[in-house]
């Protein structure tokens, strides 16, 4: 009995899984990936939960594959990138993962201590601000302030060459924060230009203004599940995107979707055969077909919302499929992106 | 684990806390509405709760007022409620319930300000810890109105798990220090408030910080700083203290929400390990949507033939439903996995909750019930 499909999922190269959507046919011709990645800065959005880190991880090595030096730069809370990769978090400076891929952790306190110091002088001054508790305060409770420094940080990234050890990133990938607290990252630039008129900030912020809404260097990503709430928030999402955001959604990913195993004919089978005259008395074969009718009913349930995602989304839509898993690995990943 | 809630001196609050994503606004509602049938007159706060949780609960949508579940809705559930309980559902909005309190501290004169000022708007929708201090505060509020008998409170979607225990202190941290407004009062121009501004050139620190922030920012968050002092403080920070008491409080129960994925467990563990470090009362776990298997045996090794014969199943089915089976198998053995982990490493088998897969789609307050009858 042959074993090959028991993780769950197939390699490309072997036979189709049936999952809708774009087949994968080889590795070049992927004209909605060559496009998303023509755009240098990518985030990846979604709800908490979804598998934004796994397919922030899964698009680099796609993009390395393409040839392409990636910084996967993740903004928040979690080490999950660092964790997946070498055990352990991953620091403000970019540290190499793979042979072309990049990975730091955005930490906006250590931003703006180094942006206090670049802008104000003489030293000794700087270093008292840096030391204050006015300065912790600061930090804490101006709106925004994190976001800003957190942002600029990407900014640079972007607008600088050479970034690290004689590379220039083709691609920086950003596994943001879950959805509310990343739109509010992403709309700071607006709100905030408002607020701060002049100086250095100011300068700064225009300056994302005009990064974060060039369609040619930036994108987003959303990230979702064929769950009721997350579909909900995707839908939700394309709206806001581009009407709050005028960031449009350049590609979704549908995580987890359980592979199409039966056919329709399959399927008549399986629904039929209780009533049918077959000799049932195996509880072998009873089992078998529980377990087909368990997976059909699961997928006739997600179906429902990945329709709803393909009816609303703009851009490309990519299902992923499940890996019966509850702890990927960062081989795995790379398996997936094989998807993507 | 949950039948204390039946208990005419059982618990008065049940808080839900996990990451999100995790079915935690249905399992609450289902809590409510157990708490609801055994008698007990109940509200469920919760947060973003799902079109469909209303719905099945036969409310057009979630309010920030307290709506009744209609009685006759509740017919459905075959227990017999005793005619005064009632079922209760709010939704939380940090910015209302921080504008009431606002209205509660505040002289009238005062308030308008501070709405208008636009770091307490930003404050009161964005911050981090906002929502989760605003969760407390009506959990607070509705607690010693003192109108309920069981109080049911979904928190918000953390992913630092506890923000939401540690949210009034660290607010105040934030707000609260006088010796804040004291580092700022040499260097306020006097005059009334509204027109006294910061005198930033008599300070190079603070001259530095503008010259990075903007002077418009910094006057903006003076203001702020100086209302709070002056006027709300104390009334927030004799609240911060209260709220923590009555979490402490042996009326309160705590209980982690997660399903067996690798980040809720992790967070999960993390939960009770906290609360317990804290003297919280915890209550246990409840992890949803668990994959069971409906066999302990691999099809894997089985002679296909002998299993399939007298079938007329063709070959590649037969591959297909032994691989899917097998999947299925899979699923049910690495929750298990991740549940026994999760007993092994908090030592706490009677305190954790299985909710099957299949019983968590919830789309009628039939299945609400059908959810609400697990905790036995």
């Amino acid at each position: 009995m042959s074993s090959e499909n028991k993780d769950g999922h197939r390699i490309p190269g072997g036979k189709k899984a049936g999952i809708t959507g774009s087949s994968v046919s080889g590795e070049p011709a992927n004209p909605w990936l060559e496009r998303l990645f023509s755009c240098r800065l990518i985030f990846v959005m979604g709800k908490g939960g979804v598998g934004k880190t796994t397919i922030s991880i899964a698009l680099a090595c796609a993009a390395e594959r393409m040839n392409k030096k990636v910084l996967l730069a993740e903004i928040g809370d979690t080490d999950s990138i660092g964790r997946l990769y070498r055990d352990q978090a991953l620091s403000e400076a970019p540290r190499i993962l793979t042979q072309s891929i990049w990975g730091a952790r955005v930490d906006p306190k250590a931003e703006l201590e180094a942006y206090v110091r670049a802008h104000v002088t003489p030293g000794f001054i700087a270093g008292k601000i840096v030391r204050s508790r006015l300065f912790e305060y600061l930090f804490e409770a101006t709106p925004g302030l994190k976001e800003v420094m957190s942002l600029g940080r990407l900014w640079r990234w972007e607008k600088e060459e050479n970034n690290h050890a004689g590379a220039t990133y083709d691609l920086i990938i950003v596994d943001a924060p879950a959805t509310g607290h990343a739109m509010s990252l992403l709309r700071l630039p607006d709100l905030l230009i408002n607020m701060i008129r002049v100086g250095p900030v100011a300068n700064q912020i225009r300056g994302l203004q005009h990064l974060l809404k060039n369609h040619q260097k930036t994108s987003l990503v959303l990230v979702s599940l064929p769950e009721e709430l997350p579909a909900n928030e995707a839908v939700e999402f394309y709206s806001m995107a581009e009407d709050t955001l005028d960031m449009p959604v350049a590609a979704t990913f549908i995580n987890c979707v359980y592979p199409a195993v039966f056919n329709r004919t399959d399927l008549q089978l399986i629904e039929s055969i209780e009533s049918s005259d077959w000799d049932f008395s195996f509880s072998a074969v009873s089992k078998l077909i529980a377990s087909a009718r368990i997976l059909n009913r699961r997928r006739i349930d997600q179906l429902k919302h990945i329709e709803e995602i393909y009816a609303k989304a703009n851009g490309h839509v990519q299902e992923i499929p499940f890996c019966y898993t509850n702890d990927l690995t960062i081989n795995q990943i790379q398996e997936l992106s094989f998807f993507i | 684990m949950l039948s204390c809630i039946k208990d005419p001196d059982g618990p008065k609050i049940i808080v839900c806390c996990g990451s999100g994503g995790v079915g935690k606004t249905t399992i609450s509602a289902a809590i409510g509405l157990y708490g609801a049938l055994s008698g007990k007159k109940t509200i469920v706060l919760t947060i973003d709760p799902a079109k469909r949780l209303a719905d099945s609960l036969g409310l057009k949508k979630f309010d920030v007022d307290a709506q009744r579940v209609p009685v006759e809705n509740l017919i459905v559930c075959k227990d017999s409620a005793t005619p005064d309980a009632g079922l209760y559902a709010m939704m939380l909005d940090a910015k209302h319930t921080f504008d009431q309190l606002i209205a509660r501290y505040a002289p009238p004169e005062f308030q308008k300000k501070i709405f208008k000022n636009r770091y307490y708007q930003h404050l009161s929708n964005n911050m981090a810890g906002s929502h989760e201090y605003m969760a407390m505060e009506k959990l607070y509020e509705i607690f010693n109105q003192n109108q309920y008998d069981l109080i049911v409170l979904d928190t918000p979607p953390s992913r630092r798990a506890l923000d939401f225990l540690e949210a009034p202190q660290r607010m105040l941290n934030i707000l609260g220090h006088n010796f804040f407004m004291r580092m700022f009062k040499p260097y306020l121009k006097a005059g009334k408030w509204g027109i006294r501004f910061l005198n930033i050139l008599a300070s190079p620190v603070l001259k530095g910080v503008s010259k990075v922030l903007g002077k418009q920012a910094l006057d903006d968050f003076a203001g702020f700083m100086q209302l709070w002092d002056d006027i709300m403080f104390e009334g927030f920070s004799r609240r911060a203290t209260a709220v923590k008491e009555l979490l402490a409080g042996n009326q309160t129960l705590f209980l982690a929400v997660a399903t067996p994925q690798r980040l809720p467990m992790d967070e999960a563990i993390f939960l009770s390990e906290k609360l317990l470090l804290n003297e919280m009362p915890f209550g246990g776990f409840i992890i949803n949507r668990v994959n069971f298997s409906n066999s302990n045996t691999e099809i894997q090794g089985f002679d296909s033939d002998k299993v399939f014969a007298g079938t007329r199943i063709d070959p590649e089915l037969k591959e297909k439903l032994i691989s899917v089976h097998n999947n299925i198998l899979k699923m049910a053995k690495n929750d298990a996995r991740s549940v026994n982990h999760l007993i092994e490493k908090t030592g706490s088998g009677n305190n954790v909750l299985q909710i099957p897969f299949s019983d968590s789609e919830i789309v009628s307050l039939d299945d609400l019930y059908r959810l609400s009858r697990l905790f036995e």
